[in-house]
């Protein structure tokens, strides 16, 4: 099912804070700043990509699980920096560690941090079985 | 007589036995679904399927009987 899906896999996301990614503009509150949401977006993005090159054609992650603190606000322009580690592989679940930082500057301020745990799927049958029970 | 129960919450995706049939020891009886992945019940041991207790749809309890072999 994988090639070599191992601890330590790591991968990076960047976002600029944009009017989109407030709170405000996405429901999940009315503050001009980074939302919650956009933050777990980001981290679930990174630790997608830390793992999807290992996989086998035709099998993809998806989450199933999430624990997410968010530390500091982040006004519109900041430069958003998530990084995202594979730290635990049971079968097909995967934990990963993510810590969120702002870009480009000396400030090692962390925005926020959490883990994450996705499972290992055969994307046509996963997508398949979410249609069935659907209908 | 070996009795197969639900090691975790779950629904049952598919129900892939029939009662009577003749099953060998890994033969996949039904496979459930939890937190989004498909997992397989398999038979414990050789034998008649001589009850199903689940149906596709179901939602089974940690422990909660599946399948008995016989």
């Amino acid at each position: 099912m994988t090639r070599a899906v191992t601890v330590g896999l790591r991968a990076t996301v960047r976002a600029g804070v944009t009017e989109a990614d407030t709170a405000a503009a996405m429901g999940s509150g009315d503050v001009p700043v980074l939302a919650t949401p956009r933050l777990l977006a980001l981290a679930e993005a990174a630790a997608y990509a830390a793992v999807a090159p290992q996989l086998a054609d035709g099998f993809t992650t998806v989450g199933t699980s999430v624990s997410l603190e968010h530390r500091r606000a982040s006004p519109l322009g900041t430069e958003v920096v998530v990084e995202a580690e594979l730290t635990e592989v049971d079968g097909s679940r995967l934990v990963f560690g993510f810590i969120a930082r702002v870009d480009g500057t000396d400030d090692d301020v962390v925005l926020g941090a959490g883990t994450v745990e996705r499972v290992v799927v055969d994307r046509a049958r996963f997508v398949a079985r979410a249609g069935a029970r659907d209908s | 007589m070996t009795e197969v129960r639900a090691e975790m919450v779950a629904n049952v995706w598919q129900v892939v036995a029939s009662e009577g049939d003749e099953v060998a020891d890994g033969d996949t009886l039904v496979i459930l679904e939890s937190m989004k992945m498909e997992i397989p019940v398999l038979a414990e041991a050789p034998g008649t399927l001589t009850k199903l207790a689940v149906a596709e749809g179901d939602v089974v309890q940690e422990g909660d009987l599946i399948a008995v072999i016989e």
